[in-house]
């Protein structure tokens, strides 16, 4: 018999306490990892974290990488190029259908398996496209019934139509196995995979919408595959994201991130000063340089996929004659706004176009040049008598913007052009039609890696400058439709040059000033890259 | 006195029925909301579809009557970026705003008042002249520009508090001075005015000559009469409880409901701000109401007409 005495029980009691408690401890204080803040403008418009209603610039920085994943990724530190995501692996069926395979052992936040039947689902009309149909598809299919929506999931009727927007012929998505997954199109399309890899074609679970009682309730805490998962949501106010330790990419290097709105530029750089913040993003170019006096921190980032554009509208009375459009593009030294105002951090790119669209970028384009001497000439062949031209100018929208805009007045008056600012306070009285519509400000964006989701998505018979009844053109018209549904790479490539050639020269729609730039602040001492987007990437591997 | 007060709140939602109605005319027809939040790269069938969603394909004096019939059942609407309930959203930022006004106007109060009656009593002395080169520029000094100064000093240079956010109560300590320093200036202005002008009447010499001590001729006598216009302005202050705070907020990134005024206006999101406007609306009305009573009560002649009428003669 085992004589126990009251103290061996009491230091067998402690023993068996400190084998239970010392792992547990032990494990806590491994979870070192440090929290950060990140001073942002804005977290995001929509108050949602669903990236069919948040299409933004904001929401792109908090979504990617470190909450939504899609099938096939970027390379968010390099030239934006495809690589595997979700997916590990595609290949084409047929012009109109593209088979992937899945990666295995992915966990959503919830920790269920990521398998085809949820990227079945995200693709689905219950998350996408209601009861829309795709653009050019002539039956109905009885498997295809339009589900009624459950009371409290009804989408917003702005998703379908974005969702439509990006996947415009897509007809259905079939699971083949657990992990392979086949994308039906209704027309051939190369651009298919570009659309896998755009802003919106995210994987969610389908458990985690299931279990949420209401779709802003699913829009506010999405169930997804990033490295870190939504703990915290205050509309306006803050985002706070905690790292999902079981991510298929490794252990997240963060434990929190906070994104909190600083709508402030000094009250943002203050905080960074201060330690409050290890991040201030949305940096203006000219602080840059107040910043970096401060040795013990630097301003990062870059050019990002977007380009500031000046479009005209053919139809007011001094814009009809495309010389007087052309004259304008010739007038305007670009180099000198990018040196000036942007502290040549950004450039001026070839054109409304990007260098990761691959083999549809021609290297050889070039903005027209600059030439106030041809700018005049072209001015006296269209018989301008210097009648007065509007230019519709919103209140800093974009960076920069008032100052870039008191520049080209300047420039295009040394030419000759007698253009006058008239001062609007929304986009709805910039784009407003009548006699005094000529000139404004806009930006194009590349969601995806081909000129479709660029200079058609915009400028084409369904882009927003033909809707509104700016500009239009027979032949660039055709030429979308080629663009679109052509599978002839070379043929495709000579339609997106001949674009190029009557948007920004024969018959000029915008032209093309700068690339637009993002700047984030942070102290030296912390080992992170910016990705050229406004993506900010916290995976393991980019932050120390 | 229940006519009084029968038409003095009649009178209140004539003025709130009016701020409404301006500001849903201004914001309507000054921009298409659609194009607003879903901003100007949105594709023209995303726009159309909002657009449908939400009624504002409807010409504007139907949308009108809708929100105003609406309003009448007490649903004001729901907010066009989320699709939740105005009064939900703007409800939950009413107590984070007043964590901030609240103790402001307490500051104001507790250093405006005394301040002014001090420089009052002392009035010529070297301390009137320093309070009154303080409360000109307190009040003279824009909140945003006091705002960054004390952020600069006390959050980058000392590091002795945050310079931003609503994490903590060290959090509200900044703001709650900036919005106390320029308020506190004013009252100090106010008060002093006020306690000159009642100095200089009869009644407080007279109350002098029949040997009541000092002390008492200030506090029975100057003050409550010098109460009148701070008591207007106090609830002018009161007034502007709920949304007076918007640039200090927007400094320190406090989410409280000038922030959400702030970005609900850019966005148009109309729903929200009719809410808004609606309480701030309320507040002033409702405060002016109290103001007024509170007239009869610190004044016995302002309590009828009649009493209005026989103090018209006296000094």
């Amino acid at each position: 018999m085992v004589n126990l005495s009251r103290r061996t029980a009491l230091g067998a009691g402690a023993s068996l306490l400190g084998i239970t408690a010392i792992p547990r401890f032990a494990i806590g204080q491994a979870d070192n990892r440090p929290t950060i803040t990140v001073a942002v403008q804005k977290v995001v418009n929509s108050n949602t974290l669903d990236v069919l209603r948040e299409q933004s610039n904001v929401g792109e920085r908090v979504f990617f990488t470190s909450l939504w994943e899609p099938l096939i990724s970027k390379e968010w530190l390099g030239n934006l190029s495809p690589r595997p995501g979700l997916a590990t692996e595609w290949k084409r069926i047929d012009d109109q259908t593209v088979e992937l395979k899945l990666r295995q052992g992915v966990k959503f936040h919830n920790g269920e398996e990521m398998t085809a039947e949820d990227v079945v689902f995200t693709f689905s009309r219950e998350r996408m496209f209601g009861n829309s149909e795709a653009k050019n598809r002539t039956t109905l299919k009885a498997f295809e019934k339009i589900p009624t929506p459950r009371p409290g999931k009804e989408l917003p009727p702005e998703i379908i139509a974005v969702a439509r927007r990006a996947w415009p012929d897509l007809l259905r998505v079939e699971a083949v196995d657990k992990y392979t997954v086949r994308f039906f199109n209704a027309t051939p399309d190369v651009t298919l995979e570009g659309r896998l890899a755009r802003y919106g074609s995210d994987i969610m679970s389908r458990k985690g919408w299931e279990d949420a009682a209401s779709y802003l309730d699913w829009a506010r805490k999405p169930i997804t595959t990033g490295p870190y998962k939504v703990v915290e949501f205050r509309p306006d106010n803050m985002l706070v994201l905690e790292a999902h330790d079981e991510y298929w990419g490794g252990r997240p290097p963060i434990k929190r991130i906070r994104f909190i709105e600083v709508p402030e530029v000094p009250s943002r750089i203050a905080g960074l000063l201060s330690g409050q913040y290890q991040f201030a993003c949305d940096i203006p170019p000219d602080q840059i340089s107040q910043i970096e006096k401060n040795a013990a921190f630097e301003v990062q980032g870059g050019t990002i996929l977007n380009h500031r554009l000046i479009t005209f509208d053919k139809n007011h009375a001094q814009l009809q004659n495309p010389l007087v459009r052309r004259a304008f593009t010739h007038a305007i030294d670009r180099q000198a706004i990018v040196d000036s105002l942007w502290a040549g951090r950004t450039k001026v790119p070839a054109g409304l176009q990007w260098e990761y669209y691959g083999d549809m970028f021609h290297a050889d384009w070039r903005v027209p040049e600059y030439n106030p001497k041809l700018a005049q000439d072209l001015l006296k062949q269209a018989g301008y008598k210097g009648d007065p031209i509007p230019y519709r100018l919103l209140n800093n929208y974009y960076t920069n913007q008032n100052a870039t805009a008191q520049i080209l007045i300047e420039m295009w008056r040394t030419v000759g052009l007698n253009v006058e600012i008239n001062s609007k306070e929304n986009w709805t009285q910039i784009m407003e039609r009548g006699s005094q519509r000529a000139v404004r400000d806009w930006s194009n964006s590349a969601p995806f890696s081909d000129p479709v989701s660029s200079i058609v998505n915009q400028h084409g018979p369904n882009g927003q400058q033909q809707q509104i009844g700016e500009w239009t053109n027979a032949e660039m018209n055709q030429l979308c439709e080629v663009l679109e549904t052509s599978t002839d790479r070379a043929k495709r490539r000579l339609a997106f040059r001949r674009m190029l050639e009557i948007c920004e020269r024969e018959d000029p729609a915008y032209t093309v000033l700068h690339q637009n730039a993002t700047f984030t602040a942070k102290p030296k001492s912390l080992k992170w890259q910016a990705s050229p987007a406004f993506a900010m990437d916290f995976r393991p591997g980019n932050y120390v | 006195m229940g006519r009084f007060i029968i038409l003095r709140v009649g009178r209140a939602l004539i003025t709130i029925a009016l701020v409404v109605t301006f500001a849903f005319i201004v914001l309507r027809l000054s921009g298409d909301p659609a194009q607003i939040i879903l901003g100007p790269e949105a594709p023209p069938e995303v726009l159309a579809a909002f657009r449908r969603a939400w009624g504002l394909d409807d010409p504007i004096w139907l949308q009108y009557l809708h929100y105003f019939g609406a309003i009448a059942q007490g649903e004001l609407g729901r907010s066009m970026r989320d699709g939740r309930s105005a009064i939900e959203i703007v409800a939950e930022r009413i107590p984070i705003t007043l964590a901030l006004t609240v103790p402001a106007l307490v500051l104001k109060l507790g250093i405006g008042i005394p301040a002014g009656v001090y420089a009052a009593l002392h009035r010529g002395s070297l301390t009137d002249r320093i309070v009154m080169i303080v409360s000109v520029a307190g009040f003279t000094i824009p909140s945003f520009v006091l705002g960054l100064t004390l952020v600069l000093v006390f959050a980058v240079q000392l590091g002795w508090l945050p310079s931003g956010g609503q994490d903590s109560w060290r959090h509200a300590i900044l703001p709650i001075l900036t919005l106390g320093i320029g308020g506190a200036a004013i009252l100090a202005r106010f008060t002093r005015s006020a306690m000159l002008e009642v100095l200089g009447q009869p009644f407080i010499r007279a109350a002098s000559a029949k040997g009541v001590p000092w002390q008492d001729v200030i506090t029975r006598h100057a003050l409550p009469n010098a109460a009148i216009p701070t008591v207007t302005i106090i609830g002018f202050m009161v007034g502007t409880l709920i949304a007076g705070a918007v640039v200090v907020e927007s400094v320190f990134s406090w989410p409280g409901v000038g922030r959400l005024l702030v970005v609900a206006v850019a966005n148009r999101d109309l729903a929200v701000v009719q809410c808004i406007l609606l309480l701030v609306a309320a507040t002033m009305v409702i405060s002016n109401l109290i103001v007024d009573f509170l007239y009869g009560f610190l004044d016995p002649r302002l309590r009828s007409a009649k009493g209005q009428k026989a103090a018209g003669g006296q000094p």
